[in-house]
């Protein structure tokens, strides 16, 4: 009897560790959220393999330097629009230590490469095809932007559509004072 | 010897189909089987553009004769284990057959022995009389009122 109670004790006590496990995991949903509310939130942790495969990028190891975080599939309408202002965006604020990343998310890998062939893109890819990442920053649709400050904070703006240039170099210019 | 070959017949029935759809899936079957990992309903119902893309390839694989497994896995290797409709049933992704199963049994064995317990308790008061309120009654004297009139009527029946 005494064993059948710690086995069920047991048991209660997993299930709440998954749940508070798995809450703890999802707060990162928020980040959008809050940034939309004009706040500057901890960045999720990012670590995915670059497109290429020659290795890994860390947000975390950015820390120092303003990033910009640009999630986009091949299909997705609005990435086609924004290609062009993006990579000359990441050449243009290259020399002033701003980096830029475009998560590619929910996409074949063949398609995403002809993407990055035919816009040329010169900006570190990173590859998520399950889309992991996309709860944790709060993306609901593709393109999304967001801007890391130095000290490794999302602030705002988020940009929730295809990215202007007009739109990248304000976010950038708050992310470089913030 | 007659029950053993209707179990073999049985089995072929079930295997053969099983066999047929591993070696030359069909595009419904796996439209079906398959999620759209944008918009998390299966293929069949969704027609966002990733979806349609990941269809036109299950069409492209089929005709080039891949199995439904090879198929699976390369749709795994782009978009991870979320495209599955179901887990599979084998390595890490077992437990989630496997765990509401062993939760079914703890359950059984648990309402088993919890209804065994009961009925012991029902039953085992009884022969020694010391425990119910029944018992109780049973063992304490009538008062001498009450004992000189049952007295009465059980002589008034007797005569």
């Amino acid at each position: 009897m005494r064993a059948l109670r710690l086995v069920v004790v047991a048991a209660v006590l997993a299930l709440l560790g998954l749940l508070v496990w798995d809450v703890a995991h999802k707060n990162g949903g928020e980040v959008a959220k809050k940034v939309d509310q004009g706040k500057a939130v901890t960045a999720p942790a990012m670590r995915l393999p670059l497109m290429d495969g020659s290795g890994t990028f860390d947000l975390a190891s950015r820390k120092g330097k303003v990033v910009v975080v640009n999630f986009w599939a091949s299909w997705c309408t609005g990435c086609k629009e924004e290609a062009d202002a993006l990579d000359a965006a990441a050449k243009r604020w290259k020399p002033k230590g701003v980096e830029f990343v475009g998560v590619n998310v929910q996409d074949f890998r063949g398609a995403a490469n002809k993407f990055l062939d035919r816009y040329d893109v010169g900006y570190t890819i990173v590859r998520d095809g399950a889309g992991s990442t996309l709860g944790h920053w709060g993306v609901t649709g593709l393109p999304e932007t967001f801007f890391v400050d130095k000290r490794g904070r999302v602030v705002p703006p988020h940009i929730l559509a295809a990215a202007s240039a007009k739109q990248l170099d304000a976010g950038i210019k708050r992310a470089l004072n913030s | 010897m007659r029950l053993a070959l209707l179990l073999v017949v049985a089995l072929l029935g079930v295997a053969a189909p099983a066999l047929a759809s591993e070696q030359h899936p069909t595009q419904g079957e796996l439209e079906s089987e398959l999620i759209c990992v944008e918009c998390h309903t299966t293929l069949d119902e969704s027609d966002s553009p990733i979806a349609r893309e990941m269809k036109s390839y299950i069409a492209q694989r089929i005709r080039q004769g891949a199995t439904k497994t090879q198929i699976e896995n390369e749709l795994v290797a782009e978009f991870g284990p979320g495209v599955l409709g179901v887990p599979r049933k084998h390595g890490f992704d077992l437990l989630a057959w496997l765990l509401p199963l062993g939760g079914i049994a703890i359950g059984a064995v648990a309402l088993a022995f919890g209804a065994w317990k009961w009925s012991r308790s029902v039953k085992e008061p009884r022969p020694g009389r010391g425990s119910s309120t029944e018992a109780q009654h049973e063992d304490e004297p009538l008062e001498p009122e009450l004992e000189r009139r049952l007295d009465e009527e059980l002589a008034r029946f007797d005569a």
